[in-house]
């Protein structure tokens, strides 16, 4: 029939428009406001605000905040002010890449975090198809293997991490009967892999090699098989919150042994859910190792407790590193965007809380952490 | 033999909190056949006010406890409430309004709380007990003893007391109560008071165990259910075994599997389901439409 044949069309016709369309629109093309004019500069902060990990990113938005504020304070960059904004991933790898596509069509030039390794390589496909660089609070090996032109890490990778810390046990303490427990999310397993690597390269094998997920509770089971073994040293490869449950389970089991670990490890959160009696004598592989270590800290720390009324740690010393970095990277190179900025990132040097910053091509840019244990409660820096 | 058994007293020790959380959701199933999907995060802001009024208030563990409960059953008041005009209506509008419930009460307790959460040191501060060498938390003694209360209050107060009596005739046939002059809207409130109050026992309760978050709900809820539907979905008794039986099987998962122990509990979990639906005690008290 006619109608019949009409009414086909029609909706053949639309759909062809639609797809065309589709096809015409350049992905995330909307590069309006801060593409090298005036306005101002937007990066966005993706991190976890909600969810376990959200001590993460609440301590990664202060240090950012607190570098561009110094930065907006004097004048922002060419005379145009920073704008923050920020985005909550809930340490969600598929809520992060829907942030990632956001990012990109509202026009940010740059993104800080996440500080959740596995979200970051989730996002880094399509930053890097935006060419958006993003400078990161991940540590995971997995970052490097990605090997994007337009990630960077503003601290050292799990490799230095555990490398740094099995040679100070192995090497200068003499400790070979060794126990893991790590869990199997991106950074448990990166920490798990690093450290069997840095221990089989002193032919150290371990007496027990625990894995528990993610959102274990208990860990009775792991532990007394641990336990067993008689370990003179446990190591932990998990977050702050899971670590401080398996070493404060780890002591009401009987377990007397000594902990060791690397960024968690120097945290107040871990120090509070374990308990400040369980973790003494926890050995520490941090760069950041505590607010007093150098003048630089000493200001940093004062800063931010004036800013937010907290005491500083690592995560906010990495995040303000990271943000600082990236702000001189945009004055040198003139407020650029996409390739032009992530090369000016990588030329950029810079004497940080952690350390001097020289970034190569897989983006890391520090290379060696500082060894401390905690003794009365506080992160204590051992002699070299 | 020493991993076995230390392996059970762990799973034991959180299987009774899974146990509280899976009562509520029996209870609340068993006089009202609706499934609260908000239960878990009212699990949450329990053990926020418990560790609230335990750390900065500097109350006493138990007063805390109670005032926690109190003031969650206030919160399981305004739900019932604001849901009650869709009773019986629209029961899939009522179930979907008790997940958007859920969402609210996590967004608020990270406006008022922050999203970062806090530790908290356990009330009882004596050793672990050493038995035959076996450790046994005193504070998880504590955590058993007082789930063993709470179940025998509730069955003394469902089958002993006029008011549990008339819940279970709304349970029943909810017009051939309202026939015999029980208010079924107070009767479901009351439930669902109940409920909220054994949720937040749960919450102030585990807040020693583990980590008091904003997200802490959404794996105890999950479990607490589990833990319910094994034990046959408003059974009093099977809350409490499927409970009990949720935690063991994920200790054993996590000593044997390692990695994979969601993933094994789960589908045990699945594949006893599948062969017997209604659950251990499997009941059907409930005739809704």
């Amino acid at each position: 029939m006619i109608r019949r044949r009409r009414y086909l069309a029609a909706v053949t016709c639309t759909a062809a428009a639609a797809v065309v369309a589709a096809a015409c629109s350049a992905p995330g093309s909307d590069k309006s406001s801060s593409a090298g004019g005036s306005g101002p500069i937007k990066i966005a902060v993706v991190d976890a605000q909600s969810g376990q990990l959200s001590s993460l990113g609440a301590w990664e938005l202060k240090g950012a905040r607190l570098a561009v504020g110094e930065w907006n304070k004097a004048g922002g960059i060419n005379g145009r002010q920073i704008q923050l904004d920020v985005f909550d991933d809930q340490g969600d790898p598929t809520v992060g890449t829907t942030l990632a596509r956001k990012i990109d069509s509202e026009g940010y030039v740059a993104m800080i975090g996440t500080a959740e390794s596995a979200v970051t390589i989730a996002m880094a496909p399509t930053l890097r198809q935006a060419e958006i660089p993003n400078i990161t609070s991940g540590q995971s090996p997995g970052l490097v293997a990605v090997n994007s032109p337009f990630l960077f890490l503003n601290g050292p990778t799990s490799t230095t991490y555990d490398e740094t810390l099995a040679k100070y046990i192995v090497d200068k303490k003499g400790i070979k009967n060794i126990a893991l427990i790590t869990n199997n999310g991106s950074f448990g397993k990166g920490e798990h892999d690093a450290f069997s690597k840095a221990l089989a390269s002193r032919s150290v094998t371990p007496v027990a090699d625990q894995v528990v997920t993610s959102d274990q509770k208990d860990f009775s089971a792991a532990l007394t098989t641990i336990r067993q073994k008689r370990p003179q040293l446990i190591f932990l490869g998990a977050e702050e919150v899971e670590s401080g449950l398996i070493v404060k389970q780890a002591r009401d089991l009987g377990i007397t042994a000594p902990f060791a670990g690397a960024a968690p490890q120097g945290t107040p959160v871990f120090l509070d859910t374990a308990g400040a009696a369980n973790v003494e004598g926890t050995i520490v592989s941090s760069p950041y190792l505590g607010n007093d270590a150098s003048d630089a800290a000493r200001k940093f720390a004062a800063a931010y407790k004036a800013a937010y009324g907290q005491d500083a740690e690592l995560h906010g010393a990495k995040a303000y590193d990271g943000t600082q970095i990236l702000l001189t990277a945009l004055k040198t190179s003139n407020a650029a965007t996409g390739k032009a900025l992530a090369d000016a990132i990588r030329s950029t040097k810079y004497t940080g809380l952690l350390g001097n910053f020289a970034y190569d091509d897989t983006g890391v840019g520090v290379f060696a952490t500082a060894i401390g244990t905690i003794t009365g409660g506080k992160l204590v820096a051992e002699s070299a | 033999m020493q991993v076995f058994l230390q392996t059970i007293i762990g799973g034991v020790s959180l299987g009774a909190i899974y146990a509280l959380v899976a009562l509520g959701f029996s209870l609340v199933y068993r006089t009202m056949g609706l499934v609260n999907f908000a239960h878990g995060n009212v699990v949450m802001v329990g053990a926020y006010l418990a560790s609230t009024f335990y750390l900065s208030v500097r109350l006493p563990f138990g007063l805390a406890m109670l005032i926690a409960i109190v003031v969650t059953g206030l919160v399981g008041v305004v739900i019932e409430r604001v849901l009650r005009p869709l009773e019986h209506k629209d029961f899939d509008l009522m179930l979907i309004g008790t997940i958007g419930f859920g969402v609210v009460l996590e967004a608020v307790a990270v406006l008022i709380w922050g999203a970062t959460g806090r530790a908290v040191r356990s009330p009882v501060p004596a050793r672990p007990l050493d038995i035959f060498g076996v450790r046994v938390r005193t504070y998880d003694l504590l955590v058993l003893a007082v789930a063993a209360l709470a179940t025998v209050g509730l069955v003394l107060f469902l089958q002993r007391t006029k008011r549990g009596a008339a819940m279970q005739a709304v349970a029943m046939d909810h017009e051939a109560a309202t026939a015999l002059g029980i208010h079924v809207g107070r009767s479901n409130a009351m439930a669902f008071v109940i409920g909220a109050g054994l949720a937040a026992l749960a919450g102030g309760l585990v807040g020693p165990l583990l980590y008091v978050s904003p997200s802490m709900g959404g794996t105890l809820g999950i479990k607490g259910f589990a833990g319910a539907v094994l034990g046959g979905f408003g059974s009093i008794p099977g809350a409490i075994v499927g409970g009990i039986a949720i935690g063991v099987l994920d200790s054993f998962a996590a000593g044997h599997f390692q990695g994979y122990s969601e993933l094994v509990t789960f589908v045990v979990f699945t594949v006893i389901i599948m062969v017997r639906p209604t659950g251990v005690f499997g009941e059907r008290t409930v005739n809704r439409a």
